[in-house]
């Protein structure tokens, strides 16, 4: 699906003291079938735009198109929105409220108006994507799992409805690594199976530079940048302006240039990194 | 969507009404209350009212941000003004309905009653406006603090009381970001029946009594990690003085209440 968000202006408390615009006058597209990446600072803005996509947040000024319909306008269906646009908030596992896995990945379909066994066939599909044994799993109570597994299966709840956007905040907040890279896997895998476009909130550089085709940064509620990874990564000074920094691989790599080894392009992900050392060495030994 | 209400919020500012001692506050509003009942004509309603007006245009709270929190009690507000317009029989009969009427008594003492409530909620909403709720139980606990001897645990009291006041904006943000994790799910709060909605509440309650518990646990360890054992000994932060503004408050408060004694018949 494309998305088109144009001058989209969003304020909270209008009216009050403590007035705040989170979003000022933000315009981005998203293309169909990318997975795209928000990075930026806590109050940037970042989950209020997200939360604009699916219509639960309704800006002060500005359109958001989705697949040639303005859903700012009031004829438009939130419900039938929300079954495109899947939104995973900020720790989903604290959403969780059913006393089996399995009926609370399925109390989004079921809103859905599907038969039981479309709804059974979708929590099956769902819970395989996100790496949940059905049989195992299934019939637990979802305060049972560990915080993870709680994640994942949160997820798989929005999964379920199988949206054609899915939109994740900060998903790999608080996990252990082991949780965090299973997490990044399933997104990709998910990405790639389901074809739907994927946006992404995170502060990690390094997942960014490794699994989106696009990213944005917001600063202080204004799109700072955006481009593929090799574009935003390109500009260190405006990220550092903002208080960002590169990926750790590239910051290796400048390292390794301050010692006058210098490699060809910018090396961004562990795969590049790997690949130009070993160009390096071979070029050394020869 | 709840965070509309504006009624028990604090308003920051620093003027001279929220330097106030928080104890002269909760005593004359207390005072303030009492005179209102005791006006029993519509004259003696002058100074309260002026005193009112006085407080609000000190405090600068801006006027829509008052109104605003007189929403929630509008609809108290038309309860007793229709009951009372209708019940109280007495002088001459202005509209005749055939069933029933409206008097002039009964208008005067609708009239009445309702600029008696509104001054009542906004005085004490002006209280909150004003004062932070750290200094409101503050204000509480040394108020409360004489009647320990007959066995009120004022100390707890006000620390439940400061640590409940402290969630609640933790607490409604926390409803908030439950609803529209689960509107993103696709539930619906607002459509069908009484029951189904009823039934739509239970994916928010969960949640949000789960996370309440794990909030209240996670306070309870951090209060005792840093070595709270109860109101014994403990020293405060803010020291509460009352200090000349408080003085020139009372002068004002006591010229309010001979006011309306006087005007009373």
């Amino acid at each position: 699906m494309s998305i088109k968000i144009e001058n989209l202006v969003h304020i909270y408390n209008k009216g009050l003291a403590y007035e705040t615009t989170a979003l000022d006058n933000v315009s981005v597209e998203i293309g169909d079938g990318e997975f795209v990446g928000i990075i930026g600072h806590t109050g940037s803005g970042k989950s209020t735009l997200i939360q604009h996509i699916n219509g639960i947040l309704k800006p002060d000024s500005g359109r958001i198109v989705i697949n040639g319909t303005d859903i700012t306008e009031k004829s438009v269906k939130l419900s039938e929105l929300r079954k495109k646009v899947g939104l995973v908030f900020q720790y989903p596992e604290y959403q969780l409220f059913e006393e089996s896995v399995i009926k609370d990945i399925a109390f989004g379909p079921s809103k859905l108006g599907l038969s039981e066994e479309e709804i059974d066939l979708r929590v099956r599909e769902a819970m395989d994507l996100v790496g949940l044994d059905y049989d195992e799993y299934g019939s637990r109570s979802p305060f049972d799992l560990s915080g993870g597994q709680k994640r994942r299966a949160a997820i798989a709840g929005v999964i379920a409805m199988k949206p054609e956007v899915l939109i994740l905040d900060e998903p790999t907040a608080g996990l252990d690594p082991k949780a965090h890279s299973e997490m990044l896997a399933m997104l990709v895998r998910l990405h790639e199976k389901e074809r739907c476009d994927i946006i992404l909130v995170s502060h990690n550089m390094r997942d960014m530079a490794e699994i989106t085709d696009k990213i944005i940064v917001m600063d202080k509620g204004k799109v700072a940048l955006t481009g593929t990874p090799k574009e935003v990564y390109s500009q260190k000074d405006k990220l550092f302006e903002i208080g960002l920094e590169t990926p750790p691989v590239m910051q290796f790599m400048k390292l390794l240039e301050d010692r006058g080894i210098k490699s060809e392009g910018l090396v961004m992900t562990m795969d590049e990194a790997e690949e130009e050392i070993l160009k390096l060495l071979k070029k050394k030994d020869a | 969507m709840l965070r509309d209400i504006t009624l028990g919020q604090y308003y920051p500012g620093n003027s001279v009404i929220h330097r106030m001692d928080p104890r002269f506050k909760i005593v004359a509003t207390l005072v303030y209350i009492v005179g209102l009942f005791l006006v029993n004509q519509f004259i003696g309603f002058i100074f309260p009212l002026v005193c009112l007006v006085l407080a609000i245009a000190v405090s600068r709270v801006p006027l829509s941000f008052i109104l605003r929190g007189m929403k929630p009690v509008i609809i108290i507000l038309v309860c007793t003004f229709v009951v009372n317009i209708f019940m109280i029989d007495g002088g001459e009969v202005l509209v005749d309905f055939g069933f029933t009427d409206i008097t002039s008594q009964g208008l005067k003492s609708a009239v009445f009653l309702a600029s008696r409530l509104i001054m009542l909620i906004v005085v004490s909403s002006l209280l909150t406006y004003t004062t932070k709720p750290v200094m409101l139980t503050d204000g509480l606990e040394s108020l409360l603090k004489p009647l320990k001897i007959v066995g009120l645990p004022a100390h707890e009291l006000a620390m439940m009381m400061s640590i409940a006041l402290r969630f609640i904006p933790t607490l409604l943000e926390e409803t908030d970001k439950i609803m529209k994790a689960q509107m993103a799910r696709g539930a619906d709060f607002e459509t069908g029946s009484l029951m189904n909605r009823l039934r739509g509440l239970v994916p928010i309650l969960i949640p949000l009594f789960i996370s309440a518990l794990r909030r209240a646990e996670d306070l309870a360890m951090a209060m005792e990690a840093r070595c709270y054992k109860g109101g014994e000994g403990r020293t405060r932060l803010h020291t509460l003085k009352f200090s000349g503004r408080d003085w020139v408050g009372t002068v004002i408060m006591v010229a309010m209440m001979v006011g309306i004694v006087i005007t009373m018949n």
